[in-house]
């Protein structure tokens, strides 16, 4: 694959700690386009030795409008079903840069390991200091060691190592839309986290109408709906959710947006600051990045003013723990002080109905949105690497025109049969 | 005639770093572009825009815009850099002058956080 894409699957043997790596083949693209269409294709190679699969969309990385979005695919240990997970903020970003397009994770290693993706090199080191760690520490420890405070992590904190089902994948120190219980996979394979990071390039093949097309792409979003959306209350409202910007706005210190994402869909709030602040604060933790909507909702619900909520999800973060199922299960057994649902997160165990029945992460099925149209466009989201919230709120991104533009990217034919195709199998 | 960076407006997507990135690479890279968006104190949320001229080195910070002229000393207790290439290192700005309709970075920042001055 010479276009849109670093050309390499690393296969990573963590029982062996073998990495084998394979050429990114035209004719796989030309038959799963990418994404998730692509990453289940190897899940699927590799299905006997229960593997962890990470890619990129075929745009992700690229000037595209919300071309934020790698994947990850595995069983999901709460649904049993082989599920997509997203890896929104800058984690699929800096994977396709990484230099290579897919990983495959299989086997289980002796002891706790990371892994360590970069310029086209994937090591596997023993991760004996992180191991035990919360979230955030094993974040600014990897980071530390590496001298390099932009590397993206996806890991995991105690939650994962302990075994529970709620266990979440994080990224760098936030909550992921992870909802299928995917950090408890990487608990079992004693893999703390992946550091990534991206200084690779990507050729495009008809590079001037690409741009321009990315261009036209970005001005009919900018004229849309979508436009004026600015954070995670806004998001949730646009969405058909109720509308919780009044009880989050006295926190709100900034909203956030993932990779070339027009819409930033995240919001950090300060809790032990100030969130007028314009300068640096001198505090170190100061506040966390919101970045699911449903965990809030459910809070709010239950009565927790914004502030006790915020902390909690904080302590999640940590932890390493999907909120969405916390929130979920506070509400089941009526436990709304903040101090006794932080201190139950060690004890709370799924089956939980914030995984949904789909595929896809319900991460992004917030508000009234029509199951069938909701599954066909995370389904192309997943494929191209467009940002699940964004590509609901931003219909301007045709399959069409994805198509189309993803062939001037990559001299490769991709039509609407081989799409529907792929999307039929990865949402059979 | 130069760039105006909007430090409270941007959303740190980056779009502007990949569309400079593009100018010069006629691909898509991060290390050669002039503006990047600076993401190194995530867990303190500061966010700021860094960009290179010529002759300075622009500073957009939501507590307001630091222009330091390159050559001189720099206050060692700040943190002028959030990138694997030291900016220093990187061409300047050339505002897009081979391209009709001006700069990539305003062309295709999602929510007009640059423009010109």
């Amino acid at each position: 694959m010479e276009y849109l894409a670093s050309g390499k699957i690393a296969v990573v043997d963590l029982a062996t700690r073998e990495i084998i790596e394979e050429e990114l083949d035209d004719d796989l693209v030309l038959e799963k386009i990418g994404g998730a269409g692509i990453t289940k294709s190897l899940y699927d190679r590799f299905a006997d030795q229960d593997p962890i699969v990470l890619g990129t969309g075929l745009l992700t990385g690229s000037l595209v409008p919300g071309s934020s979005l790698g994947v990850i695919t595995a069983k999901s240990p709460l649904t049993g079903r082989v599920s997509h997970v997203p890896l929104s903020l800058d984690a699929g970003m800096e994977l396709k840069y990484s230099g290579f397009d897919y990983i495959v994770i299989k086997g289980i290693s002796e002891k706790p390991v990371y892994l360590w993706i970069h310029d086209g090199i994937a090591d596997i080191s023993d991760s004996d200091d992180l191991w035990g760690q919360d979230v955030w520490t094993a974040t600014d420890r990897i980071r530390d060691l590496m001298g390099d405070d932009l590397i993206q992590v996806i890991g995991i904190g105690e939650a994962g190592e302990k075994g529970s089902d709620l266990a979440q994948i994080s990224i760098n120190y936030w909550q992921s839309g992870d909802r299928m219980g995917f950090g408890n996979l990487f608990g079992k394979k004693r893999l703390k986290l992946i550091a990534l990071r991206g200084m690779g390039l990507l050729e495009i093949a008809e590079p001037e109408e690409f741009i321009e097309k990315c261009g036209e792409l970005l001005s009919a979003v900018k004229s849309g709906g979508a436009a004026k959306i600015r954070g995670i209350a806004a998001m949730a409202a646009a969405l058909g959710a109720e509308d919780i910007g009044e009880w989050l706005q006295p926190l709100t210190h900034k909203h956030m947006a993932c990779f070339n994402t027009s819409v930033p869909t995240n919001t950090f709030v300060f809790l032990d600051e100030d969130p007028s602040l314009l300068k640096e604060t001198t505090v170190n933790e100061p506040g966390v990045l919101l970045t699911d909507i449903s965990p809030l909702l459910i809070f709010k619900r239950l009565g927790l003013t914004a502030a006790d909520a915020c902390h909690v999800l904080k302590a999640c973060a940590k932890y390493g723990i999907d909120a969405a199922a916390v929130a979920e299960l506070s509400e089941t057994t009526g436990l709304t002080d903040p101090e006794a649902i932080k201190g139950a997160l060690p004890d709370l165990k799924g089956p939980v109905s914030s995984s949904g029945d789909a595929v896809f992460s319900p991460w992004a099925a917030v508000g009234n949105q029509e199951k069938e149209g909701w599954m066909r466009r995370q389904a192309v989201a997943y494929i191209f690497g467009i940002h699940p919230l964004f590509a609901l709120m931003a219909p301007e991104l045709t399959e069409e025109k994805l198509l189309d533009i993803s062939s001037l990217g990559t001299e490769l034919e991709l039509t609407q049969e081989t799409l529907d195709e792929v999307i039929a199998d990865i949402t059979g | 005639m130069g760039l105006k960076i909007d430090a409270l407006t941007c959303t740190a997507c980056m779009a502007c770093e990949l569309a400079c990135g593009y100018h010069r690479d006629d691909a898509f890279a991060l290390l050669s572009s002039c503006i990047v968006p600076y993401r190194a104190r995530e867990k303190k949320n500061y966010i700021g825009v860094i960009l290179k001229e010529e002759d300075s080195l622009i500073a957009a910070r939501p507590e307001g815009t630091e222009i330091s002229r390159i050559g001189q000393e720099q206050d060692p207790d700040k943190e002028a850099d959030a990138s694997a290439k030291p900016m220093l290192l990187r061409e300047s700005c050339d505002l897009c002058e081979d391209l009709d309709d001006g700069p990539l970075c305003i062309r295709f920042c999602p929510v007009n956080a640059i423009s010109m001055e």
